[in-house]
């Protein structure tokens, strides 16, 4: 029961993308590929501060010299 | 007492506008009394009989409320993309990789000078295309309150379109100009029309010029003179054409028109096929107008400085994009000061606004006389076609001569001329029938603009006019909109880019007199329910949430809040 609510909520965010973005006005391959477009570089943004977000945090207090 | 105006005396009683949509206050010095009148209309029109006209209309508000900065944002976010895609679709259809649908020239063409302009279609080809699905539907029933729509599918995006077969009936209508319920198909009140095809015919075979002369029309020509308190009237066959065709006979080169920025595209065609130099002043701006008035008559025409032959204001009765209405009593008195003429077109407010239906002019109270050239169409409240120019009788004497329209184009067809008879005399009351039509139109009116900014969208224009704009922005969410009003059986029109400025796509609600109130009370509920699913709510105004007292187990459909 919960995973309904839970599903319908997402579907209803997913649809208010979709308006927002104007991509209910394309069509579904070329929804498809903004989609693997924006979820590729969002990813890769992820990833990114994934790896380096440490040595860059740790940077930052040395530049502060809150930290040697 | 607070936030009231002081409006005028009217036989010892001092008259206060309180600001509320029914009351109007008034206190007796002889008797020393304070009392309540209804409907502020009536009264404002008795009261400008004997006081000063022009100074006592009821100011009506108007709105034009800014939407937050978030949904500008995503109005451009998404014709971006639109647009990054169309180049793409462009891109793919020049390389071969598509099949492109438009028009194209023939492989042996290719030296020659190019026949279509690609980019100037762009619009058309990578938005319009995709979603026209929303627009053209054929309907085939009677457009009256309730119609029926064919369904139509299409198998390769909306390039191509096939119909099922199917319809969908008893779709509630709510885009049709039939502001007063005069289209309608009862053989009882169609009875005079009927008789009128059996005496003339359908056609009329020639021009009024030539033998196109029916009696029919010299009685329409003088209903209408009658119903606008004016010399004369001159009909004619088509709206557009009154417009377009007219005022190259009114004005000419050294003449000079100052007209409304979004005024219709007939008087735009019009005031370029007359020659004279157009100035565009800013929507309804008073300061915008006296500026350019002042121009005018400082510095005469462009080079020599003379001055112009004539001065020509072009301003629309109700707008129908906005919703707004015209600032008549500031204009004519602009008018009057700048020795300047005035050239109103009541396309769409002719019998839809006025406590009798006769136009902007009634709704201020002001004097017909004052307004130069009186236009107005017979396809919006009459159910029928074409249009009139009306004013003193010169100018409709020199216009029946002049004019394009009246000595080339074909004469209004008798079926035609009969049921805006008909219509008319319902208007005004000479038929017997009750002149329920126009109320009925304002209490909807009232009653839907009311209920939609409680809701809490924002709606453009007027309290007073039957036009009722949405802005629903983003133009996802348009066609969205578009299409389930259509699945909730509701027809509705929304206008996107070209018609309105980029960024305010809206839809367009036209009340109806034949709109009963469960009607609208489906259409505000789903309208309700879609603007929560589409997140349409965008209205930062406050409004106190009024105790529910619109049933819908309510029999009696004449009732409104008080």
């Amino acid at each position: 029961m919960a995973f309904e609510d839970v599903w319908k909520k997402i579907s209803w965010l997913y649809y208010q993308y979709i308006l927002v973005t104007a991509l209910y006005m394309l069509e579904p391959w070329e929804r498809a590929i903004f989609n693997s477009i924006l979820i590729s570089v969002a990813g890769m943004a992820v990833y990114t501060g994934y790896v380096f977000m440490p040595q860059h945090i740790m940077a930052i207090l040395q530049y502060f010299e809150m930290v040697q | 007492m607070e936030a009231t105006v002081f409006l005028g005396t009217f036989n010892d009683a001092d008259i206060f506008w309180y600001p509320s949509p029914d009351l109007c206050l008034y206190y007796n010095h002889v008797s020393e009394v304070f009392g309540q009148f209804l409907r502020p209309h009536d009264l404002v029109i008795a009261l400008t009989c004997t006081v000063n006209c022009g100074t006592l209309y009821r100011q009506v508000p108007e709105s034009f409320e800014n939407p937050p900065m978030y949904v500008a944002v995503m109005t451009y976010l998404g014709f971006g993309i639109v647009t990054l895609f169309g180049y793409f679709r462009d891109f793919l259809r020049a390389v071969g990789l598509e099949k492109c649908h438009i028009a194209r020239e023939r492989e042996e063409q290719k030296d020659f000078v190019p026949l279509y302009q690609d980019f100037e279609n762009f619009y058309t080809r990578n938005l319009y295309m995709r979603v026209r699905d929303n627009w053209n539907r054929p309907i085939c029933s009677l457009p009256g309150p309730v119609f029926d729509v064919m369904e139509r599918v299409s198998p390769d995006y909306n390039w191509t379109f096939s119909l099922t077969g199917k319809t969908i009936d008893d779709v509630i209508n709510m885009g049709s100009y039939n502001y007063l319920g005069f289209a309608e198909n009862d053989g009882d009140f169609l009875k005079t029309v009927a008789d009128r095809t059996q005496q003339y015919g359908l056609g009329v075979c020639s021009t009024r010029q030539e033998m196109g002369n029916l009696a029919i029309h010299e009685e329409l020509e003088q209903l209408v003179a009658t119903f606008l308190g004016v010399e004369s009237s001159m009909i004619f066959g088509m709206g557009f054409a009154t417009n377009s065709m007219n005022i190259p006979a009114l004005v000419g080169k050294g003449c000079l028109i100052l007209s409304d920025e979004l005024n219709h595209t007939s008087l735009i065609l019009g005031a370029r096929l007359s020659g004279a130099t157009i100035w565009v002043f800013k929507h309804n701006n008073m300061q915008s107008l006296e500026r350019l008035l002042r121009e005018a008559v400082c510095s005469g025409q462009p080079r020599t400085h003379r001055p112009w032959r004539k001065v020509l204001i072009m301003v629309e009765g109700i707008y129908s994009m906005e919703g707004s209405v015209v600032r008549l009593p500031d204009i004519v008195a602009l008018k009057k000061k700048y020795k300047a003429y005035l050239y109103l077109d009541e396309a769409h407010s002719i019998g839809a606004v006025g406590p009798t239906g006769r136009g902007v002019t009634e709704l201020f109270g002001l004097d017909p006389s004052d307004i130069d050239v009186m236009m107005g169409t017979f396809t919006k409240s009459f159910g029928a076609a074409g249009g009139y120019i009306a004013g003193k009788k010169e100018l409709v004497d020199y216009l029946r001569s002049h004019s394009h329209s009246a000595v080339y184009a074909s004469a209004m067809s008798p079926p035609v001329t009969e049921q805006i008879l008909r219509a008319m005399k319902c208007i005004m009351g000479l038929d017997g029938t009750t002149v329920g039509k126009v109320h009925q139109l304002a209490e909807n009116t009232r009653y839907f603009r009311s209920r939609l900014q409680e809701m809490g969208f924002i709606i453009y224009g007027n309290d007073d006019s039957p036009v009722v704009p949405i802005l629903l922005y983003m133009p996802g969410k348009v066609v969205a909109f578009s299409r389930a009003m259509l699945k909730r059986k509701i027809g509705v029109v929304v206008v996107g880019f070209p018609a309105t400025p980029i960024t305010e796509a809206r839809a367009r609600f036209c009340l109806s007199a034949a709109h009963t109130k469960a009607m609208l009370d489906q259409v505000l509920f789903d309208l309700n329910e879609l603007g929560d699913d589409l997140c349409l709510k965008f209205s930062r105004r406050k409004y106190s949430p009024r105790p529910q007292q619109h049933n819908n187990n309510d029999d009696t459909d004449f009732e409104l809040d008080s």
